[in-house]
């Protein structure tokens, strides 16, 4: 027993100097080392913001700002410094962003990240001195598209931040809830439901048209206007009488439309690309596309992934391209494969064969640009075909 | 003059012929991680120094009250207490050094040169004596951090103490700056050290107990008592 007792004794006894020792230390150690930490913090703030004077942390908790911010300081003269956390290509990183008190971007630091792309380094300095206005006349770094876009949407939180910071307010919304919001407030029936309709028609100033998963009608937008009409076509918004009829005759087009697939294998001379061919009620035509892009044609090097592009689009007897949209896609990332997004795609519409070569490019993916409009081109072909005068 | 001649030779024997890096092999890991730079090697050289005599002190003072089966545990919580201190002191004052030691300077803590002098000399031995022997050690310790790390920086990365060398930073040898390059040099260094020392460094001619690079200081007693209580 006292053998046992020695032994805890001896080891408690040792391990209280020991401790006494710690806390002389870290008494004496403490302050210095927070010091340090206080003037690296200080160092780090201001290469992005080299006019602050003084920085104080925000308890961002208190605010309502972009998700993607975890740490905010405000600076003397009214300016902001906000840390961010976003996804890049392939991961997470991290940038310090300086805000001035005019909203100007005044300095930006990659802090964190594992990109491969020397983007990550070099991106930063193009957007100081850009504010929310200006900041998407940035042009985009060729084969790091992701990267950059990341960079450009965290820029614009901070601004953001720094509004609401500011005592202003923001719509931190994304583009895919506004839209949904506004096509739920025009028409509250669709419970918050809605599914884009393939326009096959050609409608007087109708950008898109979406349909209400519960049937109870459709929604149309014509420029900044949402425009609701029931399940029969009648317009239910409040819009003016040109408006509304206009409106009301195009809902009637979509809703009478029927489409009957046609039979391309008896067309010999039809363009292989052209894997299924249907004709509308009205007489236009919709075709399913195959696009050898960059999946198809591109470097082995680079493992392209062995697919087609699947495009849709519509077009009138006359030859006009109602809508185009890509279906699917396996073009390369975060390269090719802004093939998908609407700003691509949507520049097809209204072209015909004098003019559709007329597209922006999608930058660093040429095999995927040259793939597509050789596929889109094949539609007044196909047409010519179909109409027997090919 | 007979005390004053064991007390060099406990002074001097870290140095070389009983060198804790190049003879009994002891503390690899920090060698290895910390000799890219001569910068880093010193500061790690000097900071196991530090707490190696410290340590060694310590526990040579108050080896008597130390009840013999939590010796080791006692060791530790000393050894540790004091990398905790020297690490503190860094971080305060030299905050470069902290950021580029990283996690090998409170792995200080289990270094087998200071766990190694403390169970085998300082345990044993005299205050002064002790002290001899962690200055000896530490020092040996970073000489041969110092030896390795000039050779890595100077070849691998074509400056010295981070100040480039003309001609040398044009051919650098890069491979060097890595862990194999590091084995490579440790290696050579401990082929070199073995020719310096032939006929005096202790020769492994027997196997167990004896066979240990201490067994001059320990005398085999630990042993014994491990085997008396085993049986």
């Amino acid at each position: 027993m006292k053998k046992h007792l020695t032994t805890i004794c001896s080891l408690s006894i040792i391990s209280a100097v020991v401790a006494i020792l710690l806390a002389a230390t870290n008494h004496i150690t403490a302050p210095i080392i927070k010091a340090q930490e206080n003037e690296a913090a200080f160092a780090a703030l201001t290469e992005v913001f080299p006019d602050g004077e003084g920085f104080e942390q925000i308890d961002i908790s208190k605010y309502k700002l972009p998700s993607t911010i975890t740490e905010a300081h405000s600076e003397k003269s009214g300016g902001y410094v906000f840390k961010i956390e976003t996804v890049g290509y392939d991961s997470g990183f991290v940038i310090m962003f300086g805000i001035d008190a005019n909203g100007t971007i005044t300095g930006t630091k990659c802090i964190k990240s594992k990109e491969t792309h020397d983007a990550k380094n070099t991106y930063g300095k193009t957007l100081t001195g850009k504010t929310k206005d200006t900041i998407d006349s940035v042009d985009t770094i060729s084969g790091s598209t992701k990267t950059t876009a990341a960079y450009k949407n965290a820029a614009k939180d901070a601004i953001n931040a720094s509004i609401i910071l500011g005592g202003g307010t923001v719509d931190l919304r994304d583009e895919a809830q506004i839209l949904n919001d506004n096509l739920s407030a025009a028409l509250p029936d669709g419970e918050s439901k809605f599914t884009s309709l393939f326009i096959t028609e050609e409608l007087d100033g109708v950008s898109a048209v979406y349909k209400a998963d519960n049937g109870k009608g459709y929604v149309f937008i014509s420029g900044e206007n949402f425009i609701a009409t029931d399940a029969n076509g009648e317009v239910v918004s409040d819009v003016d009488d040109e408006l509304k009829l206009s409106i009301s005759d195009s809902a009637k087009q979509i809703i009478l439309s029927e489409i009957k697939e046609i039979d391309i294998s008896r067309y010999e001379d039809m363009p292989k690309q052209v894997v299924k061919a249907y004709k509308t009620t009205s007489g236009n035509y919709v075709f399913d596309l195959n696009a050898a892009g960059f999946g198809i044609n591109g470097d082995a090097y680079y493992n392209p992934s062995g697919e087609y592009i699947m495009i849709k689009v519509s077009a009138t007897a006359e030859g006009k391209i109602i809508m185009c949209e890509t279906i699917s896609q396996k073009e390369s990332n975060g390269i090719g494969d802004v093939c998908a997004k609407p700003e691509f795609y949507s520049q097809f519409n209204g072209k015909e064969e004098t003019n559709y070569r007329e597209i922006d490019a999608i930058s660093g993916a040429t095999i995927t640009t040259n793939g597509y409009k050789t596929a889109v081109s094949k539609v007044f072909e196909a047409i010519k075909i179909l109409k027997g005068d090919g | 003059m007979s005390n004053k001649n064991s007390n060099l030779s406990i002074l001097l024997k870290g140095l070389l012929l009983e060198n804790p890096v190049f003879v009994l092999i002891l503390g690899t890991c920090p060698t290895l991680a910390t000799s890219k730079t001569i910068i880093d090697a010193l500061g790690m050289g000097l900071a196991a120094t530090a707490v190696l005599i410290c340590s060694n002190m310590v526990i040579s003072l108050i080896r008597r009250f130390i009840p013999d089966t939590v010796r080791i545990p006692c060791y530790i919580v000393i050894i540790a207490g004091f990398v905790t201190v020297v690490e503190m002191f860094i971080h305060a004052y030299l905050p470069s050094l902290y950021e580029a030691l990283g996690v090998y300077l409170p792995l200080i803590t289990v270094n087998c040169i200071i766990l190694g002098r403390a169970e085998m000399f300082a345990s044993k031995n005299t205050v002064f004596k002790s002290a001899l022997d962690g200055v000896g050690m530490g020092l040996g310790f970073t000489l041969a951090l110092l030896s390795i790390a000039t050779i890595r920086e100077v070849i691998g990365a074509g400056t010295f103490a981070g100040i480039e060398i003309p001609v040398l930073v044009d051919f650098k040898i890069k491979f060097l700056q890595e862990t194999p390059g590091g084995f490579l040099v440790y290696g050579i260094m401990i082929a070199v050290v073995y020719k310096l020392t032939h006929g005096k460094a202790p020769k492994k001619t027997k196997f167990g107990c004896e066979s240990c690079p201490s067994f001059a200081v320990c005398g085999g007693v630990k042993c014994d008592n491990t085997a008396k209580e085993a049986k």
